[in-house]
């Protein structure tokens, strides 16, 4: 058996439209705008990435900017735009990592950040073309020959697999279906 | 006001429904989206039930609390900084933001661990940092645990002063008066297993020139907690 955890990274700007989305922008680009000062002594840099490049020190911002959308990120309860193929969002988490990709204290247009979600550990039974076959509840899989709920997700641009976890079970006829 | 008009206003008018976070999604039958329609509508009739998408409420940063304890262990602190305006004769500054952020009892800061894709779990990752914003007496007051030390400085907590619209005023530290870190370090859990700090304010870099100005009072006890008491000037 083998357990996966799921990383999907969304990247919002200031074309994004999803309410969560506009609200890690704005949030997230007035929280920058504030705690950049804490960097930009000098007040010369304009830009996060001259920032980090002159400030090292300032590669801390990604942690201390997203204190001000951990809010909207707690709200969302399942990873967003990860469906199954029926069209539901299932995959559930409790880990993410913000990061901005680039800012300008002067020109929002020019604010980029990114939220990388990590699921919950789920079973992957197999990959089927572009699918990922898996079961929600890691639990739930230790009993052979019992009918397990399974969810089909597709494998899509910005969606990775983050972590796996190889469980063997000598007797399991599970064990006999994945992938080795 | 009109629904289209309100939504149309976006995150400035949302911004006025601050709320406390919400464990659960929101419903379209949100309590708080509409009391603040209804706050604002003069004609006194039942606020149409709509649906808004799954996320109609602004949560506030979670910088913006008065405990910042998070998940952390040690004796009790009660800080109340008193923000003050040097060029109003260092009169009260209401409407200031004042961020504080400090170390644990062994030393360390909230932060991502590692670098690159490390995931983060944010209920707990922010600990001991915390923004408030001053009343008209210029007072800011959170609750947390007395910071513990880290080799080469002396015990302080960091401030930073913003005014209400975001410019930065002034950053600076608090240092800790040394009779107090000594009893706290050497008989309070969990600082006594380190001992006492390792640089005395007298020689630590940031404070050895100026101590007069960013030495805090502390009074209180182990056992009861101990409140800081420091007034910050700045040109406000």
């Amino acid at each position: 058996m083998k357990l996966i955890q799921l990383a999907y990274r969304r990247v919002i700007d200031i074309e994004s439209k999803a309410h969560w989305e506009r609200y890690v922008f704005e949030d997230s680009y007035k929280e920058l705008r504030m705690q950049f000062q804490l960097f930009n002594t000098d007040k010369k840099h304009i830009t996060f990435s001259q920032l980090v490049a002159q400030v090292p020190e300032a590669e801390k911002l990604h942690f201390l900017v997203s204190a001000a959308i951990a809010g909207h990120i707690s709200l969302l309860g399942k990873i967003p735009y990860v469906q199954n193929t029926l069209g539901i969002t299932v995959l559930p988490f409790n880990l993410y990592r913000f990061e901005i990709i680039d800012s300008n204290i002067n020109n929002k247009n020019a604010h980029r950040v990114a939220v990388i979600f990590y699921s919950a550990p789920v079973v992957l039974h197999e990959i089927i073309g572009e699918h990922l076959l898996v079961s929600l509840d890691p639990d739930n899989n230790n009993n052979e020959r019992k009918m397990v709920q399974t969810e089909l997700i597709k494998l899509q641009p910005f969606l990775s697999i983050y972590s796996i976890q190889y469980q063997h079970h000598a007797t399991s006829i599970i064990s006999n279906n994945i992938l080795s | 006001m009109e629904r289209k008009q309100f939504l149309s206003k976006g995150l400035t008018a949302l911004g006025v429904a601050f709320v406390a976070p919400m464990a659960k999604a929101c419903s379209k039958n949100d309590v708080i989206d509409s009391e603040t329609e209804e706050a604002i509508d003069s004609s006194c009739t039942t606020t149409p039930t709509e649906t808004e998408g799954p996320f109609p409420t602004k949560t506030p940063s979670s910088l913006v609390q008065s405990n910042i304890t998070g998940d952390r262990t040690g004796v009790v602190l009660t800080a109340k900084i008193k923000i003050t305006n040097k060029n109003n004769n260092c009169a009260a500054l209401a409407g200031a933001m004042v961020d504080v952020w400090h170390c644990d009892a062994a030393g360390n800061y909230s932060e991502y661990g590692g670098s690159g894709m490390q995931s983060t779990n944010y209920t707990s990752v922010h600990w001991l940092r915390g923004r408030q914003t001053t009343g008209t007496d210029g007072l800011v007051t959170f609750t947390s645990i007395f910071p513990g030390w880290y080799s080469g400085r002396a015990p302080h907590i960091h401030v930073h002063v913003y005014n209400a619209s975001g410019t930065s005023l002034l950053v600076t530290q608090i240092a800790f008066p040394t009779d107090v870190c000594n009893t706290v370090y050497t008989t309070a859990s969990p600082y006594s297993s380190r001992g006492t700090q390792d640089t005395q304010n007298s020689r630590d870099n940031v404070f050895s020139d100026s101590l007069s100005l960013e030495l805090a009072t502390v009074t209180g006890t182990i056992s009861n907690g101990y409140t800081l008491t420091h007034t910050i000037n700045v040109n406000g």
